[in-house]
């Protein structure tokens, strides 16, 4: 109950105060420079990594990015810098997160 | 972001991670605050990536955990650089002595070049000019500068009349010209000879020509002394150069003044040096530092620059001597005075006339004191060779 508090009066504050999404609600955000660079920030950590593929944890779920030739060109505990050829990016979730 | 220079400077390694479970390695890192960037993955079990060269050192405690081996596979940066040059740190010192001997090479004399002498005063020059210290070998800091060679030269080799100096990269060039330059030939050219100004005859001697004066004749400016025609009067006259000397007496008028009165300099004998190295235009000092105690000083500035091959560098020594000076007030008395005034005219008359002139007789004509000055007005009588040559126009026979 109290979170279900907590998440509405957030949603309302984001809503109502204009205030941005990801900083008041743990969301990531993520850039894409094309399908070359794509950044992450308020990820949770590297759940694996491979030259094709690269899965993070996030607050509620998981982000797939499907790809070739991948190198993390930086990686710090919340943002993370990926370059390659992207194809796909997907959000793996049991509870969607970020809907209202 | 990360600035590549940076890291560059502080270094960076690569690092090689095998095992299981590479990722959550790889988070416990980052999670800790070491910063990873370039991470690849090689086949299944491998990855690699760079971190910096202080925190790679950290990392074995939390290697130990993670069932994963580590090794290290580049090191690039700055700190291996240097350690890399301390190991072949010969070839650092044999590049600075190279440098150093190049250097040295560059300032020292190589050769010494002497234009226009003798033999036997190129001798006398090369002798002086190892009395000196310039000698092939030796380094130029050692060396007087050029004016001072010059001045040496010229000071105590009498057969030398003038002596430029030149120093081109490492050899000093001498450009010499001796007293006794051979005698430029007599001139035949038919000729008489005149007056160059208002005279009495006292003396005469003729070698060659008809004298057409007597001792004791008044003679007045450009009047012929000496015909160049001799031979009968009217019959086959024949044209000859006339020579000889025709000594007169004549007048001179000079007004002197001389104050009673002068301050001139001279140096008290005591001095100082300094030495600067200078950069471009800043000087700096390295031996001799302060102020001057002297109150009246003159300074005297020799520059040495420095030279790497056959440039000059902006890099020079510089030596100051400051010599002490003091003004000396001169008193005369009025008969001083006048002595002295006189002989200044005396003096002046002298330089004025050729050097065998005689001084025959001098009255003052005429004696003022006035503003601490004496004032005279002299008249000289001089007895001298008055006679001067002048070519005979050629006459067409007609």
């Amino acid at each position: 109950m109290a979170k279900k508090w907590g998440q509405r009066i957030r949603n309302w504050m984001a809503s109502n105060m204009d205030l941005p999404q990801d900083v008041i609600m743990d969301l990531p955000r993520i850039t894409m420079i094309g399908q070359i660079h794509i950044y992450i920030e308020n990820h949770r950590g590297l759940l694996a990594f491979t030259d094709k593929e690269l899965r993070l944890l996030l607050k509620q779920g998981q982000l797939l990015i499907k790809g070739n030739s991948f190198v993390i060109k930086t990686i710090l505990p919340e943002e993370i810098l990926l370059e390659g050829k992207i194809d796909e990016v997907l959000y793996l979730t049991e509870n969607p997160g970020g809907t209202k | 972001m990360k600035n590549q220079w940076l890291e560059f400077l502080f270094g960076f390694v690569t690092v090689k991670v095998t095992g299981k479970g590479i990722e959550r390695f790889i988070n416990v890192l980052t999670r800790n605050g070491f910063f990873i960037w370039r991470v690849r993955r090689h086949g299944t079990e491998t990855i690699t990536f760079k971190m910096r060269l202080e925190e790679a050192k950290k990392i074995r405690p939390y290697v130990r955990n993670s069932g994963c081996r580590v090794s290290f596979l580049r090191r690039n940066g700055f700190p291996f650089l240097l350690r890399r040059m301390m190991k072949n740190s010969g070839f650092m010192v044999g590049a600075g002595v190279f440098l150093l001997i190049i250097f040295l090479l560059s300032n020292v004399i190589w050769g010494i070049e002497i234009k226009g002498a003798k033999p036997a005063t190129e001798y006398k020059i090369r002798q002086e000019l190892d009395k000196m210290g310039v000698k092939i070998g030796k380094l130029q800091f050692f060396v007087k500068n050029v004016e001072g060679i010059q001045r040496g030269l010229t000071n105590s080799i009498g057969e030398l009349t003038w002596v430029g100096v030149e120093l081109n990269g490492t050899t000093y060039h001498l450009q010499v010209v001796e007293k006794n330059e051979p005698k430029a030939p007599e001139v035949l050219a038919p000729q008489n000879l005149i007056a160059k100004k208002k005279a009495i005859i006292v003396k005469t001697f003729v070698e060659e020509g008809q004298k057409m004066v007597d001792t004791n004749d008044h003679v007045e400016e450009g009047q012929l002394l000496v015909s160049g025609e001799i031979g009968q009067e009217g019959k086959n006259p024949r044209q000859v150069a006339a020579k000889g000397e025709i000594w007169g007496e004549t007048w001179y008028k000079s007004h002197v003044e001389l104050p009673f009165k002068t301050n001139f300099k001279t140096y008290t004998g005591n001095e100082e040096v300094k030495h600067f190295l200078s950069f471009g235009k800043v000087e700096l000092p390295f031996w001799g530092f302060g102020k001057t105690e002297f109150k009246e000083y003159e300074t005297e500035k020799n520059i040495y620059k420095l030279h790497f091959l056959k440039w000059e560098l902006p890099i020079a020594y510089i030596n100051k001597t400051i010599r002490e000076s003091e003004v000396l007030p001169r008193t005369y008395t009025e008969k001083e005075a006048e002595e002295n005034a006189l002989e200044l005219a005396r003096k002046e008359i002298k330089s004025q006339l050729d050097e065998d002139a005689i001084f025959k007789d001098e009255k003052i004509l005429h004696k003022t004191v006035e503003n601490g000055k004496v004032i005279l007005d002299i008249h000289f009588k001089m007895i001298e060779n008055i006679a001067v040559g002048q070519p005979i126009p050629k006459e067409t026979n007609e």
